[in-house]
């Protein structure tokens, strides 16, 4: 097989691919359910390829394609001109091969934020995205803020490995 | 942070929920849809066994293999046989077919044979085959290209291509439903006045007739199926389409339709 890709079985492809796609349509379609929808509905267009005998050389770009033009049809349906539409993100357009790898960044992230202990995940949300000051999630969880403090740069800790650790979250 | 960045934080924290984008559940929910029993680890799943048969039915017939210099060269011998380029663009590959490419640039193809093609758009980089005395160059669309004989020959099924001698020659360009040709000893190919929509029968499986005299009917077979025909009443005409399949069943079918009498010579 001339691509590495393609000594991977579907089953690993779907292990590995499956969240960084579903984060990937999120980013065109804000809306997580759809974006899971979409991810399943290419796996099984790729499976049904291979199940007629296709030789699919690189798997995984077709992956991110299938995705990339589902979600697109999608937002062209709903009315929403896609002529101009790139991979984007808030500081501005991005190229594909960028816009995947973000998609792995954040399914890195994504993973180690589930790996946090519970409490220690509570809190870590409370800060960064709800905003709240270290003292207000320690009156509300009844906490000092030392502990608040503590919990967040070990969260900051995991998710700095987490990016790094692929495959002990994956295989996990 | 220097591992990742705060708007990639940012945004996986908009969305994020606890148990939101499970892969477990997904592969579960994937079995599901697809009739596929979770076996326990180092199982052979039931797509490979699709693989392994589908590889049998056309007897070995396709090789995947890497040159010096990372040339893929994509094949098949016995049955048409289908793939997808890393670009996402889909070719049908006719018994005996065979197209190459360099790694590094998979829509610059190098094609012995004959192929049908549904080309990923991508407007910054044309799709392009040459062959030995032939040249297309295309922008995602649908086309056969039959560089087989000395005659090459391009149809049209959606978009737009460019056929020429070669990349700096001149050409013409051939858009939905046509055809045209070009032989060695021409600089520039000839548009066909009619086309054949049989020309990608092979690639679409069945053979498709419009009021056509059966004469025309047994050249096309005779063409597809490499046997000459003979058969009383040529001027009759015969409509529908015919799978291509099976040859003794279109000839019986055709007979009944039409109440002739058809011999393989």
């Amino acid at each position: 097989m001339p691509q590495p890709d393609n000594n991977i079985n579907f089953d690993d492809l779907f292990r590995y691919n499956y969240r960084p796609l579903c984060l990937y349509a999120l980013h065109y379609l804000q809306d997580a359910d759809l974006s899971e929808d979409i991810v399943q509905e290419s796996y099984a267009a790729l499976w049904e390829k291979l199940q007629e005998g296709t030789h699919v050389l690189n798997r995984k770009s077709y992956l991110y394609m299938m995705v990339r033009n589902r979600c697109l049809d999608h937002l062209r349906k709903k009315g929403i001109p896609t002529e101009s539409l790139k991979p984007y993100d808030t500081y501005g357009i991005i190229d594909d091969d960028d816009a995947q790898e973000r998609s792995q960044t954040e399914a890195r992230l994504w993973t180690a934020i589930d790996s946090l202990p519970e409490k220690c995940r509570e809190v870590f949300i409370m800060s960064k995205r709800d905003g709240l000051k270290y003292e207000e999630i320690a009156e509300e969880l009844n906490l000092s803020v030392n502990t608040v403090r503590n919990q967040i740069s070990k969260a900051l800790k995991v998710l700095k490995e987490g990016v790094h650790k692929l495959y002990t979250f994956f295989f996990a | 942070m220097s591992d990742f960045e705060d708007k990639h934080l940012d945004f996986v924290l908009k969305h994020y929920l606890e148990g939101r984008f499970d892969t477990q559940k997904a592969i579960q929910r994937f079995n599901e849809a697809h009739g596929i029993v979770q076996k326990p680890r180092r199982r052979v799943l039931p797509w490979v066994y699709g693989i392994v048969a589908a590889a049998a039915a056309v007897v070995l017939c396709v090789f995947l293999f890497r040159d010096n210099g990372q040339q893929i060269q994509l094949m098949a011998n016995a049955e048409a046989q289908e793939f997808v380029l890393p670009d996402g663009s889909e070719v049908t590959l006719a018994p005996g077919a065979r197209l190459t490419y360099k790694e590094k640039s998979p829509r610059s193809t190098q094609l012995e044979g004959k192929a049908y093609f549904e080309v990923a758009r991508d407007e910054a980089v044309p799709f392009e085959i040459t062959s030995d005395g032939a040249f297309v160059r295309v922008l995602g669309t649908k086309f056969m290209v039959d560089a087989g004989s000395s005659v090459k020959e391009v149809y049209v099924t959606e978009g737009k291509v460019l056929f020429a001698k070669s990349s700096d020659a001149e050409g013409v360009i051939l858009t939905k439903n046509m055809q045209a040709t070009l032989s060695p000893e021409a600089n520039v190919p000839v548009i066909a006045v009619e086309t054949d929509v049989n020309s990608i029968a092979w690639q679409r499986g069945s053979f498709i007739f419009d009021k056509t005299p059966l004469r025309d009917v047994l050249e096309t077979l005779s063409e597809h199926y490499k046997m000459s025909f003979a058969a009383t009443d040529l001027d009759k005409q015969l409509s529908g389409e015919f799978y291509a399949e099976d040859l003794d069943l279109i000839i019986s079918l055709i007979e009944s339709a039409l109440d002739v009498h058809i011999v393989k010579k």
